[in-house]
């Protein structure tokens, strides 16, 4: 029994394609994962379903009708309830209130029945065996009973497909456990229920099918899970490298680390992280989404707090407590999401390039003079041949590999000892991806120590040295990389999955 | 014990109220006159106006936007009432019609050019100050009308009973229909839902470009009220009037307890914060102290109240991250 069929849809955007003929089938009375990394179009494709986006090409039916909802709004209303990875719940209304919200009256003016809200709202409740008061606020439940509250409302629009975006991202394994069952209840009720998840034990318990997707491409299509394997699943989120790669291993700096952890925690929930990356070296993190590698790399830099552990920069023990306390250190961050933390959009190249020289080039009067910064930043922005009709430019107009390209050459024009790299290669050409992994090369040639952090596992075998791999906010191994795609994955896959059965060298 | 005071302590108005109890005992103590059936009408006069502007503001932070304008619609109106009422002998209670619809459609402008730019309230707000300001002058060329009829002079001067000012009847029927409008009929529930929660309003089905249109048409409403019952205090058609609302209009509700990004207000805490700007500015007078000062402690309040508002967000974040 089809209820929702996805076929052959593409979508572009400006300089990517999202989604490249992806297919996918949610039949009723069965839970089907939808899987892949950062990037590979599951967000997309959601909102493709849901009418947020319009595809380029392809169908999408439901019941066997073509379908096409103009808004989430619509689809609501058309059987297809969403359940968002952020909470969307109004926290001072009540529960009932909160179901109901888009039905709380006729029009304007009329009286809300609360009575009767509660009434309707109870049933729901009952549906989903959450004993709560439908007339408790919202702010008062637990993190899983306002999962279920959210849940309660997609089926209170009589929703036949229901897709849960990381339901359970935010829950603990118990709570998991009565989402879980709620789910399985709903599913021999009928339901069909799409379920995007990083975490693969949930996958493996819950679902009955899986969709996976790589690079906006279709890895597999609605493929049953019991004849997967854990390894299969993951070979297929991660891919498989298609040439051998073209940088030899590159000899080991002996000097002394730059940069050290020992036994480092965080308030982030990072526990007993250690690691070290000496000057020339270009150390990689690998980790699964939600493994805490951003998080680790923003921790450090003093954006949460050291709960225990020393962190050395150059032989020396420091606490850390801000930004610009770890740019005195030589320590500088190109940030995962360019748009959001790295640049000022709005802001000229010039500026955006030159805000980690400001305090160091302005007079004792606080006087800062355009062609000061520009003599430094000019030739740092040449070198990487990013591409502007002048340093007065909008940076928001440059392409996605300029913008990156600048916000790495304002970290290079501050001269900084340390260089976090934080997923470089997201929402950029290929061309621009490979000058970049040669800049960081060039840069670890030059003394700088690298801190690479990529969800992209051919990048990460290319680029890095050594591969520390993170899961659950831990280290769980040091992989020597030989450049051998096949026996580094194979390491990498035995410290993330294996856990009790490494099956490569520990560093 | 602790438990109920601090269950007592969650409701907003309560710390208001002790406050005004507190300063009411404290002044008479000092000056017993400040309880002299005279003082006391002066005062309600003066709090039935401030509550219906402050009204006017706490509808608009519900939504989680600000209104610098309400000062400007209540000019306006203030003084087109006392005009057709002079210039073209329009009978009182029609006239009254007309400025309510003038402010109430002001008011819906403004909303809907700010749902439809999507450009933030305070700069169309702002924009909208100037232009209803700029309207004012031009057809009073800044001098007052003089032509209000004595019957609406009465309703701004004589009692209803005892102290009880005329004017508090408006006050009354406005802030129990404001509490009913936000606690109990729909616009007022998604004017709380768009302001406590955007998205989740918007995903829901809420018509948010709506919701904002009526919760600025309401606030352009209850501006012209109290543009008319100043008109009715001040038996003149001044056209200042409204020019000195803004920081009461702001201060009253976050004296009560409203949350200035949206989503929570209280009508009783409001009141209780007029009745403490009410008192702080008598008092005051009555002691002969330096007008400035009111200024001072008028903003030393609104700081009290922000840094309380903002000691409670942080405790209902400890509490959810707790567990």
């Amino acid at each position: 029994m089809t209820a929702l069929q996805v076929s052959h849809v593409s979508k572009s955007f400006p300089g990517v394609k999202a989604l490249d003929d992806v297919s996918m089938t949610l039949a009723g009375g069965s839970v089907h994962a939808l899987l892949g990394e950062n990037g590979a179009g599951k967000s997309t494709l959601i909102k493709i379903m849901t009418g947020i986006h319009r595809a380029d090409r392809g169908e999408i039916t439901m019941d066997g009708r073509p379908t096409r909802f103009a808004n989430p709004r619509q689809a609501a209303a058309g059987g297809l309830g969403v359940v968002h990875q952020e909470r969307n719940l109004v926290t001072r209304f009540s529960v009932a209130e909160n179901i109901m919200l888009d039905r709380l009256g006729s029009h304007s003016l009329s009286r809300v029945d609360y009575a009767v809200l509660a009434e309707e709202a109870r049933h729901w409740l009952a549906q989903l065996d959450l004993d709560i008061d439908p007339m408790t606020p919202v702010s008062r439940l637990s993190v899983a009973q306002m999962q279920l509250v959210e849940i309660g409302k997609a089926l209170s629009l009589k929703s036949r497909v229901l897709l849960l975006d990381e339901p359970t991202a935010s829950l603990t394994p118990s709570e998991a456990q009565v989402l879980f069952r709620t789910l399985r209840k709903l599913r021999d009720e009928g339901v069909a229920i799409g379920f995007v998840s990083h975490k693969l034990e949930e996958v493996f318990e819950i679902c009955d099918t899986v969709t996976v997707l790589r690079d906006g491409r279709n890895a597999c299509d609605s493929a049953p899970l019991k004849a997967l394997t854990r390894d299969d699943v993951v070979k297929m989120m991660i891919g498989r490298a298609e040439r051998i790669s073209r940088r030899a291993p590159r000899p080991q700096p002996a000097a002394a680390p730059f940069f050290e952890l020992q036994n480092y925690s965080s308030a982030a929930g990072h526990e007993d992280i250690s690691l070290w990356v000496r000057p020339g070296e270009i150390l990689g993190l690998y980790g699964l989404v939600g493994a805490g590698r951003s998080e680790l790399a923003k921790a450090v830099l003093g954006l949460a707090s050291q709960t225990g552990g020393t962190i050395y920069v150059a032989g020396t023990p420091r606490r850390i407590g801000s930004v610009s306390e770890a740019l005195s250190l030589g320590i500088g961050y190109v940030s995962e999401d360019r748009k959001g933390e790295g640049l000022v959009l709005l802001h000229s190249v010039l500026d955006n390039a030159g805000i980690t020289l400001w305090e160091q080039l302005s007079t004792a009067l606080g006087f800062l003079r355009d062609a000061t910064v520009a003599a430094r930043v000019g030739p740092v922005l040449k070198k990487l041949e990013v591409k502007t009709p002048s340093l007065d430019q909008t940076i928001g107009n440059l392409s996605g590999g300029n913008q990156q390209k600048v916000s790495v050459a304002k970290w290079i024009a501050a001269g900084v000892r340390l260089l976090i790299i934080d997923e470089p290669s997201v929402g950029i050409d290929i061309k621009t991806k490979a000058y970049l992994h040669d800049l960081i090369h060039e840069l670890a040639e030059q003394g700088t120590a690298v801190l690479l952090i990529t969800s992209d596992l051919t990048e990460m075998v290319d680029v890095a040295d050594r591969i520390a791999v993170m899961d659950d906010h831990r280290i769980r191994g040091l992989v020597e990389n030989d450049r051998n795609y096949e026996r580094v994955s194979t390491a990498i896959m035995g410290f993330i999955h294996g856990r009790t059965a490494p099956a490569a060298q520990a560093g | 014990m602790s438990a109920t005071v601090n269950r007592l302590f969650d409701n907003d108005w309560v710390g208001p109220a002790l406050v005004c109890l507190i300063a009411i005992a404290g002044i008479s103590w000092l000056q017993p006159s400040f309880l002299s059936s005279f003082n006391i009408f002066v005062l309600l006069s003066a709090i039935a106006v401030n509550m219906v502007v402050a009204l006017g503001q706490l509808v608009i932070i519900a939504l989680g936007q600000m209104n610098l304008a309400l000062g400007a619609f209540g000019g306006l109106v203030a003084i087109s009432f006392v005009a057709i009422m002079e210039l073209y002998g329009v009978p009182p209670m029609a006239a009254v019609a007309i400025g309510l619809a003038i402010g109430t459609a002001a008011g819906a402008a403004t909303g809907f050019v700010i749902a439809r730019t999507g450009i933030s309230a305070f700069i169309i707000t702002l924009a909208a100050l100037q232009i209803f300001k700029g309207i004012n002058l031009g057809i009073t060329e800044a001098q007052p009308f003089y032509g209000v009829p004595q019957v609406v002079k009465d309703f701004g001067n004589l009692a209803v009973i005892g102290p009880i000012p005329w004017l508090v009847v408006p006050m009354v029927i406005v802030s129990v229909g404001m509490w009913y409008l936000l606690n109990r009929l729909r616009i007022g529930r998604y004017i709380l839902a768009v302001g406590g929660n955007p998205t989740a309003a918007e995903l829901s089905g809420i018509n948010v470009t709506g919701t904002t249109i009526w919760a600025f048409a309401i606030s352009g409403g209850l501006a012209a009220i109290a543009g008319m019952m100043l008109v009715a205090r001040l038996q003149i058609g001044q056209p200042t009037i409204g020019d000195d609302w803004l920081i009461s209009s702001f201060a009253a509700p976050v004296i009560g307890g409203a949350v200035l990004a949206g989503g929570h207000v209280s009508v009783a805490g409001t009141f209780f914060g007029v009745v403490i700007i009410a008192i702080i500015t008598q008092a005051l007078v009555l002691f002969a102290i330096d007008p400035f000062v009111v200024q001072i402690v008028l903003g030393a309040l609104i700081l009290w109240a922000v840094g309380i508002n903002r000691f409670r967000e942080i405790r209902v974040a400890r509490h959810n991250e707790a567990r």
